[in-house]
Formats: structure tokens, sequence, C-alpha cells
């Protein structure tokens, strides 16, 4: 049974519905990339699993998200924040802003270490020191001691993964990590994310716009358009034989090492707000192989072994060209 | 062959040429604070050729966006040249100055704010014409303007709108076409779909590199994207810290520098086949307000040696190394 | 039609707290501007034998200490408060903009100057300067005006200083450097609009002010001279026969109040309307 398993999950805020049904699975020693352009519902659905949605207005409207066997829509708050930050951790996107200015960052891992895991303030440094020393940060003892205005921005998100980690977690939902970063840490933090996963059996839900993340680090892929999957599938199918066209495309849009140029082409109009979400397949403005039917019936999910799509132009598990 | 001294025969000259540029910004000293030094652009020397695309690539701190604003002298330099076609631009009286910037202009990175909020895309795109006092009669400026909008692919429906009802993707095409209002030679694109999602960059790349083989223009393009400057430009230039410690003839050579070889290694293919390994660096990058003395990646640097961090190296053709490909390394790879 | 209706002024009014105050605002405006034909009596014909009547058909307010109609007076006399108040804070706006844009945009040592002071007149009630300007210009309408002016100026050279520092920084503004725009365009096609909005809301707000302050100078006997009327020295005399004719002191009051309540109302409302504007703007 996987870690963490979404069925149908269904997200409203106010009149609106940003993800319509949106299912997948995550299972330890995992990573599954969830990407998407702005708007299309990846953050939201972090929140959701975090149980955060109220801080936004909106609520889980259907669906189920079950951790560890344990259902999550509907648990009540105690129990949530037992397993947040605990089994359960987020890192965000944006580090300036997860860390408290006027802490040192090192009591800010170690309250994690005294929270959940009920170690003493001494063992709490101890182990906090321990985890910055594996996320490769030099000195920590010193940097432990510091402020997050004395860091970089690569430092500051390690300083976020320790304290993502100083709970034990067993899931780590990464929302955009790396993207305020320089592309040298970037590669970097990516790369240790990666290592934890492998090493300590985590399962990690990594949050993206970037289809090459996705390639470098991931081993299955769920593309969200609009809040509804697009596709999604193991990562060497996802690049091999993508079938959903805003797939196809999206790959497309990023220039290939070698890539003869002229050859870049972009995605025709533009990424639609919620408000704006049109009828049928909220992807057929955009698509290049839109039928008449895909402007009024929204298409059924088909599923064939790991390969989920939602198109009404292309089969489940049929072989591209 | 490395960037040789201003004027050449054997090649048409360069559109665009530094020397030594050189820009130091410095905090006035506070009572209990000391003056601080920041050398933003150290000794560029820089040959941007005709009608190719120049790409200038490096993170955070390398420079670059001042690198962009000295070539056009929206910022003054501390020391060294800037050329524009034969004529230094700090010998400029102001409104020599003025007519010179009809041929060289920018496109600006953050599309939400280059454009004044109280300016109709019309206003916005006939600006260029009237401060250069090009506009002609409102028949003929609206004209104008809507073939500028056509070029750039903005339906001219959208002329009277205003920046805050448009997507940031044709913003930045309103940028684009108020960059082109004048005709210009040269086009510095500052990092032009950073701030964009991925299927519009896609498009306005595509715009942009349609527009260069149209009208014959010459790019100084910037970004932090390696795979998108490899894929884009005919030449790059790599940045570190306010210097510049690579250049690359064209996009398919081999790096051999070790900054060069981070940055590749870290720019991941949309390919699961073909991974990175990512080698973990140690060490953080230099505080630039204090460089060391000799090179600044050395403190990175997996083959930095005593002579790495006492002598800075100079950016030379090393032999044994294609035309055109020049770095500042002691230890270059592959040697 | 619609750009106008959807503008912060549109908005504004169609609110209860803009429409109400606006329309307000309109009526004592009008009055002032058709004194002669509103008015039921000129202001300064006296009546001795009919001094400190009550309020009666003939006289809707009732009669001052020289028998003059008390509601006649005050309907001229809105025409000196409105007439001091908004040409005074208009010559304000106009300097004081002028002083805070070019000190914000130049820098140097000029703006070293102005701030310096800017910030000393800034750190005095405006009642006293106003007070030392009436003394060294005298008593009278136009040095009235030119105190009050002086009094806040401080105000709008500090605001629009403040915008201009910020507004300088705009990517918009490098960008019409880039195309050759020399000092003058930049100011006054870029920076000088979009500072504007807080001045002019922060100019409406001191008019209410402005008129306290013109009030508070009458009462002082520093103002308009007598004959002609003004708020504040109809209080002034007022208040000498509170208890006999209360109205000869209630009416200018209550004049000044409604005045400077429904500028503040329609202030407060279009600093409202303002806001939302900003916030839906979608990014």
């Amino acid at each position: 049974m996987a870690l963490l398993e979404v069925r149908d999950l269904c997200v409203t805020i106010g009149s609106l519905q940003p993800l319509d049904r949106v299912t997948f699975s995550v299972d330890k020693g995992s990573i599954l990339g969830l990407v998407g352009e702005s708007g299309s519902g990846k953050s939201l659905t972090a929140m959701a699993l975090m149980g955060l949605l109220p801080l936004l207005g909106g609520r889980v409207s259907q669906g189920s998200v079950r951790f560890d066997g344990t259902e999550l829509v509907g648990l009540d708050s105690e129990r949530y924040r037992a397993l947040r930050g605990r089994r359960i951790a987020l890192i965000t996107q944006n580090p300036m802003t997860s860390l408290d200015p006027i802490q040192r960052v090192g009591a800010q891992i170690d309250q994690v270490g005294i929270l959940h895991r009920g170690l003493t303030a001494a063992d709490a440094r101890a182990r906090s020191i321990e985890l910055l020393t594996q996320l490769r940060i030099p000195d920590a003892a010193t940097v432990h001691g510091q402020y997050p205005h004395q860091m970089s921005g690569g430092m500051k998100q390690r300083v976020v993964i320790a304290m993502a980690l100083a709970g034990d977690p067993e899931l780590i939902i990464a929302d955009e990590p790396t993207t305020a970063l320089d592309v040298t840490i970037q590669a970097q933090i990516i790369q240790i994310l990666v290592d934890l996963v492998r090493q300590r059996g985590l399962a990690l839900l990594l949050i993206t716009h970037d289809m090459s993340v996705v390639a470098q680090a991931c081993d299955q892929v769920l593309v969200l358009y609009a809040g509804r999957i697009a596709e999604s599938n193991t990562v060497e199918a996802i690049f091999a034989q993508a079938l959903h066209p805003y797939t196809q495309a999206l790959i497309a849009c990023i220039p290939r090492s070698g890539q003869a140029s002229g050859s870049l082409r972009g995605i025709t109009g533009i990424v639609p707000s919620v408000a704006s979400y049109a009828g049928g397949c909220r992807y057929h403005p955009r698509c290049s192989l839109a039928q008449a039917r895909c402007q009024t019936e929204v298409p059924a999910t088909q599923v064939h072994n790991t390969h989920r799509i939602a198109c009404h132009v292309a089969t489940a598990g049929a072989a591209h060209g | 062959m490395a960037d040789a001294p201003v004027s050449t025969n054997s090649n048409p000259p360069p559109l665009v040429q530094t020397r030594g540029l050189t820009r130091v910004f410095q905090s006035r000293a506070g009572l209990f604070a000391k003056q601080r030094r920041l050398a933003a652009v150290s000794d560029v020397d820089l040959d941007i050729p005709r009608g190719r695309v120049t790409g200038v690539v490096g993170e955070s701190g390398c420079g670059k966006s001042t690198l962009a604003r000295l070539v056009l002298r929206l910022l003054d330099a501390s020391s060294g040249s800037v050329h524009f076609d034969g004529t230094d631009l700090a010998s400029l009286r102001p409104a020599g100055l003025r007519a010179l910037r009809r041929r060289m202009q920018m496109v600006f990175q953050d599309p939400y704010s280059s454009i004044d909020p109280r300016y109709s895309v019309h206003d916005a795109v006939l600006e260029p014409l009237r401060v250069q006092g090009l506009a002609l009669d409102e028949a003929a400026n609206r004209a104008k303007v809507e073939s500028l909008m056509a070029m750039v692919g903005l339906n001219p429906v959208l002329a009277n709108t205003y920046p805050h009802q448009l997507s940031g993707g044709q913003k930045q095409r309103v940028g684009i076409a108020r960059a082109l209002a004048l005709q210009p030679d040269f086009l510095v694109l500052d990092e032009p779909t950073a701030s964009l999602d991925v299927s519009i960059q896609a498009q306005i790349i595509a715009l942009l590199e349609q527009l260069q083989a149209d009208l014959g223009l010459t790019y100084l393009f910037i970004s932090h994207d390696l795979g998108l400057v490899r894929y884009f430009c005919h030449r790059i230039v790599v940045m570190y810290l306010g210097r510049v410690v690579e250049i690359l003839p064209d996009p398919t050579a081999t790096p051999r520098h070790p900054y060069t070889q981070a940055l590749m290694q870290s720019t991941f293919e949309p390919d699961p086949r073909r991974r990175r390994t990512v080698t973990l660096l140690h060490g953080e990058i230099a505080d630039a307000f204090n460089l060391p003395a000799g090179c600044a990646y050395a403190a990175r640097c997996p083959g930095a040696t005593q002579r790495c961090r006492s002598e800075r190296p100079k950016l030379i053709h090393p032999d044994g190394i294609e035309q055109g490909h020049s770095l500042a390394c002691h230890h270059p790879l592959g040697s | 039609m619609s750009r106008w209706k959807n503008s912060a002024l549109g908005r504004t009014v169609r609110t209860w707290r803009g429409g109400l105050s606006l329309a307000v605002l309109v009526l004592i405006a009008m009055a002032a501007l058709f004194a002669p034909w509103v008015a039921p009596y000129p202001y300064d014909i006296q009546n001795l034998s009919a001094t400190n009547k009550d309020p009666s058909l003939a006289h809707w307010l009732g009669t001052d200490e020289f028998g003059r109609d008390v509601l006649s007076r005050i309907i001229y006399g809105a025409r000196t408060s409105l007439t001091v108040a908004l040409t005074a804070i208009c010559g304000s706006v106009t300097l004081g903009m002028c002083l805070g844009a070019a000190a914000g945009y130049f820098g140097g040592l000029f703006d070293r100057a102005v701030t310096a002071v800017v910030d000393l007149t800034w750190s005095f009630p405006e009642v006293l300067i106003a007070l030392i300007f009436v003394a060294i210009l005298g008593a009278g309408l136009y040095s009235t005006i030119v105190a009050i002016s002086i009094a806040y100026l401080a105000q709008f050279a500090r605001l629009t200083r403040a915008q201009i520092l910020t507004l300088k920084s705009e990517t918009y503004v490098e960008a019409a450097v880039n195309l050759g725009s020399g000092h003058g365009h930049i100011l006054f096609r870029h920076l000088l609009p979009n500072a504007i909005t807080p001045v002019i809301v922060a100019g409406m707000l001191a008019t209410g002010d402005a008129i306290i302050l013109e009030a508070t100078l009458g009462f002082f006997g520093l103002g308009v001279q007598p004959p002609k009327p003004s708020w504040g020295a109809m209080m002034s005399s007022g208040s000498a026969q509170i208890f006999l004719a209360p109205w000869t002191i209630l009416g200018p009051g209550l004049a000044i109040a409604i005045a400077v309540v429904c500028i503040n109302l329609f202030g407060d409302a279009l600093i409202d309307a303002l806001d939302i504007r900003h916030r839906v703007r979608d990014h």
C-alpha cells in the first residue's frame, strides 16, 4: 500500500472549484513530481494535504486523502496537528518568509525536535547540527547560532529542509523548493533531496513548474492543468511517450541540449485563471488537437497500468507514434 | 582568440565593444559602519558581433544586469570604455547620447513594472517615438502602433487596454514592441522571460528568434538559464562575481572552466535518460563585498590550488583550444 | 463613459458616504457662488431696532448684534471660507509638489536644503505658522490665504518627495531614460502623474483643516476684515451674547462643522475607492 493515497480530491474556495478529482499516490522511497504552471492548483494540493485549506478560506469538498491508512479528510485538528511536522513535513517555496527573522536558525530547527520528538534542548541541538552537516552546510555549529539575514538563499533553504527533517517525517511535501535559488544551488538541493529519499526511504512529493527538474529527480510524474489531471505516468513513460497534448507541449517548451534554433514552440494562449476556466476540457482553448466534443464534454480519466490520462483525443496505454 | 584590442581589420568590427569595463558601488561610511565597496563588474572586455546573439550567463551577483546597463549607458562606468559602432559612449553629450539611443534599446526583465500603469498600450508603444520627436499625426501614429503590435503578435484590439488588464506574456510583448519602435540595431534583453510561465517563455523566445532573423538585429541576451542560452545564443559569455570567466564561441563548445562545468551540470535536461551527476560543491559563494585575492571561484572549486587562491587568472585564449574560446583559469579542464 | 464610472471618483460618488457628502458640499458651494440670489438679505444691512432676534419666518436664523440676518451672513461667509481654504490649499499643493518633486528627483544639496526647511516648518503647528505670517503681512483676505498656504506647505512637500523617491526606482522610469527621455518628460509624464493621487487626497482633507484655520484666524480678528462676514469672526462676536442669542454662534459653528465633516467623509470615501482599485488589480 502506498504511503500516501489521494483519490478524487476536490477543493472549493467560495464558489470556485480550483481542484477537480485529483488522484495520485506516493510510495516510500520514491519521488512523485507534481508539475503545473501557475494557477494549476499544485500549491493548493500541498495545502490540502497538510490540512491548511482553512487558512485560504477553502475546504476539501470531495475525495479522500489516506496517509498510512489514516483518512486525513475530516480529521480533527488535534490529530492533524500531531501528524503535521512530525510524520508529514512541508517545505515551502520561499525560505525568505518561512524563517523567523528574529530567531536564530538553530533554535528554529531545535524547536521541531523538542516539539515533535520530545527531545531535550541539548539533544535537539546536537541533532540539528548533525542535520545541517548532512545537508553539507560547512561549519554547522557556527551556522546554528546565526540569524537568517546572515545567510544566503541557498543556506536558508537548507535550513528549512533541516526543519522539515528534524521531525523525522515519512513524507515530505516540497512546494517549489528551489524556485528562488541560483541554478547551482538548486542542483545541490535537488540532489540532497534525492539522496535523502534513497537513503532513508522517505516519500517525496516534489511540486514544481520545471519539467527538467522532474526528469532529473522523479520516479513518477503527475501533470496538472487548471486544477485537473492531464496525465500521469512513470517518468520514463511520460518523457518517452507522453500522449496528452499539454504534456507534450510542456516538454517541448524546454530547450534540449543541441536543439536546433528556431524550433522552440510555446503553447498559444494564456494560462487561465480560476475564475475563467473553459467548459468541457479545460485545455481545449490552447490545444492544437481540439475537436468539437472537447469544448463541451469533460474528458473522463482513463487508467491503464501506471498511465492515467484525461483526454478525448488520446488513449491510455497507446504507443506513441 | 581572446577579444582583441579596439580596432580589427579582418572581420566586420563588432557592433559593441567594451574594454576594461568596471563599475564599483560604494556605500557611505556611517558612524559605526565602514565604507563598503562592491565591484559589480570588473575589467570586462567584451565584443558583441553584429547580427548575432551573444549570451551572458551567470548567477546572482555575477554582474550581468549591471553589465547590461553599462553597455547602454543607463549606468556610468567607474572605469573602462564602451564603444558602440566605433563611438565611445562616455564621450557623448546628452544630445548625442539621446540620438544614439535610437539604435540601442532594452527589453526589461519584469513586465509588471516596466510599463507605466497609467499608460495604455497605445501610449506605451508610441512613447519612444514621442520622446525622440518622431511622432506624427494621430492617424499615422495609430497605424505605426498597430504595425508594431502585429510584429510582436499582439491583437491590435488591445491598443486601448492598460497593463493591469494584460497577462505577463502580453505585457512582455508590449515591452518588445516598445524596444522595436525606434528601429534599433541592438537590443539588450535582460532576462526577458524569467518571470513568465514556461509555455509563455517559449512563445516569447520564439518571437525573439523570429524578429532577430527578420530584422537582422544584434542581441545581448542575459539569463541565468544556461539551457536557454545554449539554445538561443551564438556566443556565450560566462560571468562570475563581476568577471568574465569563460567565453564559448558556440553553444556546442566544451566548457573548460570549472564554474561553467558546474553550471552545465546544474542545468537539467528534460529527459530522464540524460540525468546529470551533480557533484556537491563545498564552500559558499564568496562575499561580493570582500572578494578574496586570487580567483573568486577558488572557494568552491574542487580543483583549486594555492596558486588559484593567491593569483587571479587572466582571461586568455589558451593553446590547443578552438578559436574564439577564452577562459580565465589556471587549471582548465581537460588540459 | 464607463471609464468615468469605473474611476475612483465615480465609485466614490456611488457610496452613501461619498455621494451624500459630495452633494452637501456642492450645495454649499452653489449657495456661496450664487449668494446674492440665494441669501434673503445682503450681509451688511444693519437694523438696530431688531438686534439679537430669535429665529423667525423673516429671519430663519435670527439676527445678530447689529440686526443683520444671520443666515445671509452665513451664506456669504461660506464664500470667504471656501475661497480662502481652496485657494490656499491649491497654492500649497502646487508649491509643495514642485518643491518636493524637485528635491526628490534631483537629490543632492538642493534636496537636503529643502528637506531641512520643510522639516523645520513641519515641527511647528499650522496655527502658529499662520499667525506668524499674518503678523508679518497684516490681517486681511490675501495675507490669510498666503499664511494658510505656507502653513500646509510642509505636508505636501514631504508627501510628494517620498512618492517621487519611491517611484524613481520603478522600472518604467528606467525604461523612459532608455528611450532618451529628458528630466522634464520623466517628471511630468511619469513621476508626477503617478505621485499625484495621495497628494490630492491629502489636499482634500487639508481643505477641511484650512477652513478651521481660517475660522480660527477670523475668531481672533486676524482674517477677513468686517463687514465682510467670516464664520470665525461671527463666532467670535457671537460668543459675547451666547446666552442672549445662541444662534449667532451656533449658526456659523454648525456651518463649519457640516462643511468640514463632509469634506472628511468625502476624502475617506475617496481613499477607500482608490484602495479597492489597487487591490483588485490582477497580476
